[in-house]
């Protein structure tokens, strides 16, 4: 007797679709080992030519940057998600949960261009930021913040804040509150409570978060494009301006190739080295 | 399973088949960017069109180089008829068999056109622009002029200036021909490009891009689009735009028929309409687009607008011509040397 009768029905569409990404990742590994030729969308004969030229330090610089941007994005958004997560799941107050969701989701309403715009008016020379420092006396000119990674991270810290609070408040309702009770009762101070606690058991979420922050950082693409202004590459940046601005595709699709084995083999260190972590947590 | 997968392939298959009955129906379907370049066809020749053939027009709208790969992928059943891009891309159509080559006889108005916009036997001209230098007044630091191109090399300059990351070969030919070469041996204003490199402080996406640029003062001086410029002032935004002596880089906007169209016949008449005198002053009116013909009768007041060509002496004088061909050619070579060589850190 089948026991999942309806599991053919539910899988076969996801199947579908995963079988038209394969295929359109075959075409663009296809693209990237053949030759460009000027003038046309017609691509030339078998070339290593494309993988040759990210040997540059051009490229292999973008590629370092892009790694750096994603792990500082990832980090600084972790800092500022988990005391809005931990707040969320802990009070008691229905308003306050309400406002902390809203403030927390919101940014997910709102396309990722329509958000970097609004960070270029807080950025900008003469944007808020800038403006405000400069009324309070506290600089005598403009800082400059645009077309920096200083700017691009801020950015992308915003775009990627509401994955990580969902992710981490997951991850902290999950935990039983009995422990941090038992805890308590021994003579634990709340800091204590929570470095030993309510921080090793939300390791789960923190490494999941961290990943997810990482992945979704290295894929962006408006953010770094506005904010940098082209002074900030990144792989995206660059698989835009040398493909599809100038009709590259085999170049664009060998950067695309290398940009993803870079984040499949990034991703699987930082499995790697969070696994001692989550052990401490006892979920492995 | 099988029953399962079967299944859903048939609605997918079903949903694509009612797409394509809705597409079925009659009308002229025109290929264009989205945005204000939408609206200035459907108010300028469209609606032309429509009140003498009854035809009505509908848009697939999108990036140049996103219709471009649409317009490959459907090559079979091309989704448009008539396909509006700029002039370098629109060979990179031709070369790739999407457009139909062009009867001139069935195109009447094409008669008075100017010699800049015969692109090629399968795209012309519907509007000319230039890229020129377009600076804000207030912000130029003093002793800075843009009389010649040199202007934009001024020390006085460093940090201030922009121009578009998608596509350098106006500044890049600029460059090779202030070094005594043009397009065709650009190579030998590699070393001018470079000294410009200080007086970057950003390179803009696209107009909106510049746009904002240009309002929040990020950079007061641009390479910059002269329709996009008109748009700016209109908006409250004080630019003004310099033709330099050596001419302004040109750009020509054009139109061809989509290989394979079935309604040939009604995109001939849809661009026949779009080189009417009348409709050429609208464009001029609406998006202070220059003319392609030579017999629009533009208001004079937009006829002195710098990148407004009415006259034969203004087109031979203060335009610089890249050819279309060359640039479609060169596109790729010049955007890799400049990512490396201008944009890299």
């Amino acid at each position: 007797m089948n026991t999942r009768p309806f599991l053919g029905w539910f899988v076969s569409p996801a199947g579908l679709v995963a079988v038209g990404l394969i295929a359109a990742m075959l075409a663009v590994f296809q693209y990237s080992v053949r030759a460009y030729i000027p003038g046309t969308l017609e691509v030339g004969g078998f070339t290593w030519a494309n993988f040759e030229a990210m040997l540059r330090p051009l490229y292999a610089l973008a590629f370092w940057n892009t790694v750096l941007i994603c792990f500082e994005t990832a980090v600084f958004t972790l800092l500022l998600a988990y005391p809005l997560a931990y707040a969320l799941t802990r009070t008691n107050s229905t308003a306050l949960r309400s406002f902390i969701l809203i403030v927390s989701v919101t940014p997910l309403f709102l396309g990722e261009v329509v958000r970097t715009y609004s960070w270029m008016i807080v950025l900008g020379n003469n944007g808020f930021l800038n403006t405000l420092l400069l009324k309070l006396g506290l600089v005598d000119r403009p800082l400059r913040m645009m077309f920096t990674s200083g700017g691009v991270i801020a950015a992308l810290v915003h775009v990627t804040m509401p994955i990580m609070v969902i992710m981490l408040a997951a991850a902290l309702s999950h935990i039983d509150r009995n422990y941090e009770k038992a805890a308590e009762s021994l003579g634990a101070g709340p800091i204590r409570i929570f470095m030993t606690i309510t921080l090793p058991l939300s390791m789960p979420g923190i490494v999941a978060g961290f990943s997810t922050a990482f992945a979704w950082t290295f894929s962006a693409f408006a953010t770094p494009q506005l904010i940098g202004g082209g002074r900030v590459a990144t792989v995206s940046t660059l698989i835009y301006q040398l493909g599809f601005s100038s009709f590259n595709f085999p170049f664009a699709a060998s950067l695309s190739i290398i940009g993803l084995a870079l984040s499949l083999a990034v991703i699987a260190l930082l499995k790697k080295a969070a696994s001692p972590l989550e052990r401490m947590a006892g979920t492995t | 399973m099988k029953r399962a997968l079967k299944f859903t392939a048939l609605m997918l298959l079903s949903t694509l088949a009612i797409g394509g009955q809705a597409s079925a129906q009659e009308k002229l379907v025109v290929s264009t960017w989205g945005g204000s370049f939408r609206d200035l066809i459907d108010e300028a020749i469209a609606k032309k069109f429509t009140a003498d053939t009854g035809v009505k027009v509908e848009y697939i709208t999108g990036g140049t180089i996103d219709r471009l790969n649409q317009a490959k992928l459907a090559a079979a059943k091309p989704e448009s008829d008539v396909t509006f891009t700029t002039a370098h891309v629109g060979w990179l159509y031709a070369n790739d068999n999407l457009f139909e080559k062009l009867d001139m006889a069935k195109i009447p108005n094409a008669s008075h056109l100017v010699e800049q916009a015969k692109i090629s036997p399968y795209h012309i001209g519907s509007w000319a622009y230039v890229y020129t230098i377009g600076y804000l007044p207030d912000q130029l630091p003093k002793g800075v002029s843009f009389e010649s191109w040199e202007g934009l090399w001024n020390p006085a300059l460093k940090g201030m200036i922009s121009s578009p990351d998608f596509d350098p070969s106006h500044v890049m030919v600029v460059a090779a021909k202030l070094s005594g070469g043009d397009a065709s041996n650009w190579e030998v204003g590699e070393a001018k490009m470079k000294a410009l490199k200080p007086n970057y402080k950003a390179f803009y996406t696209n107009d909106a891009n510049s746009q904002q640029l240009f309002a929040t003062g990020e950079t007061p001086v641009q390479v910059v689009l002269s329709m996009n410029a008109y748009y700016m002032q209109a908006q409250g935004v004080p630019i003004k735009l310099a033709i330099p002596k050596e001419g302004a880089v040109l750009g020509v906007d054009t139109m061809g028929i989509t290989k394979g169209s079935t309604k040939a016949e009604l995109a001939y008449k849809f661009i026949n309409t779009a080189l009417d005198p009348e409709v050429q002053a609208k464009i001029a009116e609406l998006k202070k687009g220059s003319p392609v013909v030579d017999n629009a009768k533009v208001k004079p007041e937009i006829a002195a607008l710098p990148g407004v060509f009415t006259t034969a002496d203004q087109w031979a004088k203060q335009t610089l011509v890249i050819d279309a061909k060359l640039r479609a050619e060169k596109t790729g070579t010049w955007r890799k040397w400049f990512t490396e060589n201008i944009m890299a850190p």
